[in-house]
């Protein structure tokens, strides 16, 4: 179980780089430590959010898919 | 965020032009458009404001419910920010985070929302601009109702400006004796604009585009042996007699030289056009040579310095005993 405090961002609708636009303003606004869940249908959103959380340093907690929704869980690291 | 009065949008085109007697000789004269006259300080009010007003009168927008997004990182930027405000748009403006303080400094200052991007959004599209324009376009795409794109690039708005404004100012400012065109490529607005309506008056009017060399250092315009080519500009380019390609050298040191001997503080791309000049005069027996100077140095203080045209008191000093600078908005 999750005991932070969980802000979520719906992308859903939006299309490649948006969605990791939406995620990195979101995540600027996040503190360290927190968890920013992500909802996105655009396919290209799975590799794009998995690259850039990588390349920035945070930690991508979880991915999970139901239909063509996909939820990840993401960890502010610094 | 700085007040903007309504009457600004009556002050758009109709810039001054001046000869440049230092540069003129018995035979061949030599005149610039300084169209750091126009509102929001640069040549590009005309593209926007012809994009926007073209855009209503195709309904394609409406006052208070659309908004204005464009991917920029200069003077399009400032206008349409201005602009659209003024005919009652909010504005949003795409820009690369690397792009300088102070033209992000501007567009707030202007009212508009203003989106940086990094190169690591999404590595399919490129870097720089092309994040940027990557990035206006999905969010316009994904809301077609509320996001309006004018898209310069593609946007024959741009070509009319110059087609029906600054081409028609050009030919009665000189009483139709204009011989020569001489202009920067960015979009290709001003070049195919200018070109076309003075080709029509007199087909004997030389046209020539000028480009920066590659990697250079001039905002707003393209080099175009590294940069594609506008489909705005590809659709008319035939219009083009001459090419020249500039240095960023010898690009500063016109801009040092029309200051020293013409008392005219210009941004890069108006030392870039004017190198240009100096090079067609060299050529020719006689001509009345007109040329655009897009925009003033005032915004360039930090590159200036940094690539050693002026030092800090040099331009400060320029600033103060420049002569025919306008009273623009946007002191940084």
């Amino acid at each position: 179980m999750l005991e932070e405090e969980v802000k979520t961002i719906d992308v859903r609708g939006l299309f490649c780089p948006e969605p990791v636009f939406r995620t990195k303003v979101a995540m600027e606004r996040l503190s360290i430590g927190s968890i920013l869940k992500v909802i996105a249908d655009d396919p290209d959103a799975e590799e794009d959010i998995k690259r850039w959380v990588q390349k920035t340093g945070h930690e991508l907690v979880s991915i999970s898919k139901d239909g063509s929704n996909l939820t990840f869980l993401i960890r502010k690291k610094k | 965020m700085i007040t903007l009065s309504p009457e600004l949008l009556n002050k758009i085109g109709n810039t001054p032009i001046v000869e440049l007697s230092s540069f003129s000789s018995s035979k061949v004269k030599v005149y610039a458009k300084l169209e750091w006259f126009n509102p929001f300080g640069s040549v590009k009010d005309r593209a926007a404001y012809w994009m926007l007003k073209d855009a209503e009168r195709k309904g394609l927008i409406n006052r208070g419910k659309h908004i204005i997004i464009e991917p920029t990182s200069g003077n399009t930027g400032i206008a349409l920010s201005g602009i659209a405000r003024l005919l009652g748009y909010k504005v949003e403006i795409v820009i690369p985070e690397k792009a300088s303080e102070e033209t992000k400094s501007i567009l707030r200052a202007l009212g508009a929302d203003v989106h940086e991007t990094s190169d690591d959004l999404c590595p399919r599209v490129g870097v720089g601009t092309d994040q940027s324009i990557s990035l206006a376009k999905a969010i316009a795409k994904a809301r077609p109702d509320k996001y309006f794109m004018p898209n310069q690039y593609e946007n024959d708005a741009n070509f009319l400006a110059h087609y029906e404004g600054t081409g028609p100012e050009i030919y009665k400012q000189t009483d139709g004796k204009v011989t020569h065109f001489v202009s920067g490529v960015g979009t290709g607005g001003t070049i195919t604009g200018v070109g076309m309506y003075l080709k029509e008056k007199d087909s004997k009017i030389k046209i020539i585009a000028v480009q920066p060399q590659k990697q250079h250092l001039i905002q707003g315009l393209r080099n175009f042996e590294e940069s594609n080519v506008p489909s705005l500009f590809e659709r008319r380019m035939y219009i083009v007699d001459e090419w020249y390609t500039i240095t960023n050298e010898e690009s500063f040191t016109m801009v040092k030289e029309l200051y020293s001997r013409e008392r005219l503080l210009v941004g890069p791309s108006s030392g870039c056009v004017m190198a240009a000049v100096c090079k067609l005069v060299d050529k020719i027996d006689e001509g009345i040579v007109v040329t655009i100077f897009a925009d003033d140095g005032r915004k360039f203080k930090s590159l200036y310095t940094q690539q050693g045209v002026f030092t800090s008191n040099e331009f400060d000093h320029a600033l103060r005993n420049a002569t025919m600078l306008s009273d623009s908005l946007l002191i940084i």
